[in-house]
C-alpha cells in the first residue's frame, strides 16, 4: 500500500504548494484593498493590520469614476460580442458548409490575423480612423471621426477577435453532419434558413463558450482603447484604472480595490458560465 | 527677442537661470533658421488671430488636455479655470493619468480634440513645437508679466517663437528627516567630502546612507543629472542630452567612476524598488539621505511634516554647486486648435500670479513661476525650492526631459544596468553610444 501512496501524497504536497503560491498575490491583493496606505509603506504588505476599512474602495469608485467607465464598457463590450459572433459564424458556416476553392485560404487569412500583434496595425489603423469623419453623436462618437469613438472601439475588437472565433466555429460546424443540410435543401430551406435554422441552433454551445471568452477578452482589453481613445472620460473601465495612478505617488491600496472592483464582473461572468468557459477554452486548444 | 519682457526680480526668476538659458536659446536661433523652411510653418491659421491681450473678448467651447490624475493637481487645475475671468468660455478638462498621457501625447496631438494640453518645458517642448505640432503664443508673451527670462528661455523653440506657457516647476535635491538629524546631530554638508563624512556617519550609525530606489527606471536618471553637473558643469550636461559628445568620453566616463565610488552608500537591489518604497524608508530612519524631487513629501503626511533638504554640494570647486533638476511643467497649444482665441486668453490666464496662486491653494507642492505669486502661503519646503531655484546658475529639466524620448529610455536601461555590475561600465556606455548615434539621426 505505501508504495501507493506516496506519489499521491507527493501529488497533492505539490498541488497544495502550487495553489498557495498562486493565491499569495491574490490574496494579498484583497488583504492590502482593506488597509490604508500609511500603515502597509510602514508596516509592510504582510502585516498584521491596525484598520480595515472599505475607504480604499469608496475612493477608487469616486476617484476613478467607475459608475459612468462600466457603462461604457457594457456599451461597448455587448455589441462588439455580438457582431463577432454574428460575423464569424456567417465565414465559419461558408466555409464548412459549402466547398469553395478558396475555403481553405479564407480560413488561413482568418487565422493568420489571429496571430498578428495588434501592435503591427495601431499606426496605419490610428491614420485610417483619423481620416474618417462620423456624425458627432453624443456618447457614440464624441470625436466627430472613427478614432475616439465606441463605434471605432467596437469595430477594431469585432474585427481582432473575429479571426479566432472563425476558426473555433468552422471547426465545430465541419463536426455537424452534412445530411442535415442536404435534408434542408431537399425540403427546400434557402442558404439563410441553413444557416439560420438548423446550424446556428446546434452551434449554441460553442457559441456560448465563445460568448463567455470574449466576454473577458473584449473587457479585458487595454490596448486598443489607450490607443485610440483620447478622452479619459470615454474610455473603457480596464483602460480607464490607471487614472488612479498618479504622476509620481501612487496610493496602491486605491489601485488594490479599484482592480478588485473591475476583476468582479468577470469573476461573476466566469462563476456563473463555468462550464462554458472551461468548454471555451478546451474548443480552441483541441479541435483543428 | 529684443521688445519681449524679460524682467528679473523676486523669485522664481534669477539673472544667472535667465542668462545662461537665454544664451543658449540665442545660439540655436541662428542654427534653426536654415532648418526652418523645410520644416515648413504649420500654423498659418492662427496667423489672422490677433490677440490684443485682454481677457474676455473669446467665447464658446475650449477643451484642455489634463495629465493631472492625481488629486491634488487636479483640484488645482479646476481653481485655474474656476478663475478663468471670461465666463463666455465654456472650459472642459479632459484628464488621462500620467504615464498613459505621456505615452500617447503623439495620439493626443493628432487627434486634435483638446486646444491646450498640459506639458513640460525646454526640450520636450521644442521637440514638437519643432514638428509643427504646436500653435505658436508668442503673441500671449506679448502680455505675459512676471515670468522671467528663464522661463522665456523654456518656452522658446529653435525658430526663437514662444510654444509654452510655465506654471510652476518643482526641485530636486538631497532630501532628509529633520528629526533623524537632530537626533544624531547630523548637519547638511557643504562639499563632497562633508556629504562622505556624513554618509560614513550614518553608516556607523547602522543607517544606510542613501536611499536608492529605481523602479521604472527615472528615478536615479536624478543622480546621474547632479554628479554630471557637478562633475563636468552645467553647459556640458545639456550638451550631452543634446547628443552633442559622445559617452565613451572620458568626462561621462569619471561621472560612472564617481558614482561606482557612492554606490557603497546607497541601498542594494534599487531596480526593483519603488520611489514610495523609498521614501518609506527614509521616513522610518532606515536611510538617512534621498535624492529626488520636492515631490517626496507627497509620499506620506509624516514625512511632508519631518523632511527637509539641501541642495546637492559641489564636488569640483571650479564648477562649484549652482546648477540642479529643477522641472517646470506648463501648457501649450496645439497646431491647430478649435478655438484658438479662448486657448490664447486661457494661457494668458495661467501665466498670472491670480491663476497660479489658485493652482497652489490646492497643490502646495510645486513653486508658482509668476514672481508676483503670492508666497507669503508657502510652506517651508517650497520657501526653500523657490530659494533654490532662484540662487541657481544653470536649471536643467531632467534627463527624461531634456533629451529625446527614446534615447532617455535607453540612459534608463544602461544606468539601471550600471548600477546591478559597475564594472561593465565601458560597455554599457559604447552602446549606448551607438544606440544615441541611431536615435539622433532618426530625428535629425
Amino acid at each position: 500500500m505505501t508504495v501507493k501512496r506516496w506519489p499521491r501524497v507527493l501529488a497533492h504536497v505539490f498541488l497544495i504548494a502550487l495553489a498557495v503560491l498562486w493565491l499569495v498575490p491574490l490574496v494579498g491583493m484583497v488583504f492590502t484593498s482593506f488597509r490604508p496606505y500609511a500603515e502597509t509603506s510602514i508596516d509592510g504588505f504582510f502585516s498584521w493590520p491596525d484598520s480595515m476599512s472599505l475607504d480604499n474602495f469608496r475612493n477608487a469608485w469616486d476617484r476613478g469614476e467607475m459608475g459612468q467607465h462600466f457603462i461604457v464598457t457594457i456599451a461597448l463590450v455587448v455589441p462588439a460580442v455580438a457582431l463577432t459572433l454574428l460575423f464569424s459564424s456567417m465565414v465559419a458556416f461558408a466555409v464548412s458548409r459549402f466547398s469553395w476553392r478558396f475555403n481553405i485560404a479564407l480560413l488561413m487569412l482568418f487565422t493568420a490575423g489571429n496571430l498578428l500583434p495588434p501592435q503591427a496595425i495601431i499606426q496605419p489603423l490610428f491614420q485610417i480612423y483619423l481620416r474618417i469623419p462620423l456624425p458627432e453623436i453624443p456618447f457614440i462618437s464624441n470625436s466627430g471621426e472613427l478614432r475616439g469613438s465606441l463605434i471605432g472601439l467596437i469595430l477594431i475588437n469585432t474585427a481582432f477577435q473575429s479571426g479566432f472565433c472563425t476558426f473555433v466555429l468552422a471547426n465545430y460546424m465541419k463536426t455537424l453532419p452534412k445530411e442535415l443540410n442536404e435534408a434542408a435543401m431537399v425540403d427546400g430551406a434557402s442558404v439563410w434558413r441553413q444557416y439560420w435554422q438548423i446550424v446556428m441552433p446546434l452551434t449554441r454551445p460553442a457559441l456560448a463558450a465563445l460568448a463567455t471568452l470574449e466576454f473577458a477578452w473584449i473587457y479585458n482589453d487595454y490596448f486598443w482603447a489607450v490607443a485610440l481613445i483620447q478622452q479619459g472620460d470615454d474610455l473603457p473601465i480596464t483602460s480607464s484604472l490607471r487614472n488612479l495612478s498618479g504622476e509620481f505617488f501612487t496610493d496602491e491600496n486605491v489601485v488594490a480595490a479599484g482592480s478588485l472592483i473591475v476583476v468582479l464582473p468577470t469573476l461573476i461572468i466566469y462563476l456563473i458560465l463555468r462550464r462554458q468557459f472551461i468548454g471555451g477554452l478546451s474548443l480552441g486548444g483541441t479541435k483543428g | 527677442m529684443t521688445t519681449r519682457k524679460t524682467e528679473i526680480g523676486g523669485y522664481p526668476s534669477p539673472a544667472e537661470w535667465a542668462r545662461d538659458l537665454n544664451r543658449r536659446t540665442v545660439l540655436k536661433g541662428g542654427v534653426a533658421l536654415a532648418g526652418l523652411s523645410a520644416i515648413g510653418v504649420s500654423c498659418g491659421s492662427d496667423a489672422a488671430t490677433e490677440f490684443t491681450g485682454s481677457i474676455g473678448d473669446a467665447g464658446g467651447a475650449l477643451t484642455i488636455g489634463s495629465n493631472a490624475s492625481d488629486p491634488a493637481p487636479q483640484a488645482g487645475l479646476a481653481a485655474v479655470v474656476a478663475s478663468f475671468p471670461n465666463e463666455d468660455v465654456e472650459v472642459t478638462i479632459n484628464t488621462l493619468d500620467h504615464n498613459t498621457y505621456q505615452e500617447n501625447i503623439n495620439a493626443i496631438l493628432q487627434a486634435g480634440e483638446d486646444d491646450v494640453l498640459a506639458w513640460f518645458a525646454g526640450f520636450r517642448n521644442k521637440f514638437f513645437a519643432d514638428q509643427g505640432l504646436l500653435g505658436d503664443i508668442s503673441d500671449v508673451w506679448d502680455q505675459v508679466d512676471g515670468l522671467g527670462a528663464g522661463f522665456l528661455a523654456a518656452s522658446t523653440a529653435t525658430d526663437g517663437k514662444q510654444y509654452f506657457m510655465p506654471t510652476s516647476y518643482y526641485t530636486w535635491a538631497v532630501n532628509y528627516s529633520k528629526s533623524l538629524f537632530a537626533e544624531k546631530g547630523y548637519s547638511e554638508p557643504s562639499n563632497v567630502d562633508e556629504l562622505l563624512g556624513l554618509a560614513d556617519d550614518m553608516a556607523s550609525d547602522g543607517i544606510t546612507p542613501f536611499v536608492f530606489a529605481n523602479d521604472g527606471q527615472w528615478p536615479i536618471m536624478g543622480t546621474f543629472d547632479i554628479l554630471n553637473m557637478r562633475i563636468n558643469g552645467y553647459d556640458f550636461h545639456i550638451d550631452l542630452m543634446g547628443g552633442k559628445h559622445e559617452w565613451t568620453d572620458e568626462r561621462v566616463r569619471n561621472v560612472f567612476t564617481t558614482w561606482e565610488s557612492l554606490l557603497p552608500y546607497h541601498q542594494t537591489g534599487a531596480n526593483g524598488r519603488t520611489w514610495q518604497e523609498g521614501a518609506a524608508a527614509l521616513e522610518t530612519g532606515e536611510c538617512g539621505m534621498y535624492l529626488l524631487g520636492t515631490f517626496a513629501a507627497s509620499a506620506s503626511e509624516a514625512l511632508a511634516a519631518d523632511m527637509d533638504f539641501f541642495n546637492f554640494p559641489e564636488i569640483d570647486p571650479a564648477i562649484g554647486a549652482g546648477a540642479l533638476d529643477a522641472p517646470i511643467d506648463g501648457f501649450q497649444m496645439i497646431a491647430e486648435p478649435k478655438n484658438a482665441a479662448a486657448a490664447k486668453e486661457l494661457l494668458l490666464h495661467m501665466s498670472t500670479a491670480a491663476a497660479q496662486d489658485a493652482y497652489l491653494s490646492e497643490d502646495p507642492s510645486v513653486v508658482a513661476s509668476n514672481s508676483g505669486a503670492n508666497t507669503s502661503v508657502y510652506n517651508d519646503l517650497q520657501k526653500k525650492s523657490a530659494a533654490l531655484a532662484g540662487s541657481a546658475t544653470g536649471i536643467s529639466q531632467f534627463l527624461d526631459r531634456d533629451t529625446i524620448p527614446d534615447f532617455a529610455g535607453e540612459c534608463g536601461n544602461m544606468f539601471a544596468e550600471f548600477i546591478e555590475d559597475p564594472s561593465k561600465v565601458d560597455g554599457l556606455l559604447a552602446d549606448l553610444e551607438e544606440k544615441k548615434v541611431a536615435i539622433f539621426a532618426d530625428y535629425s
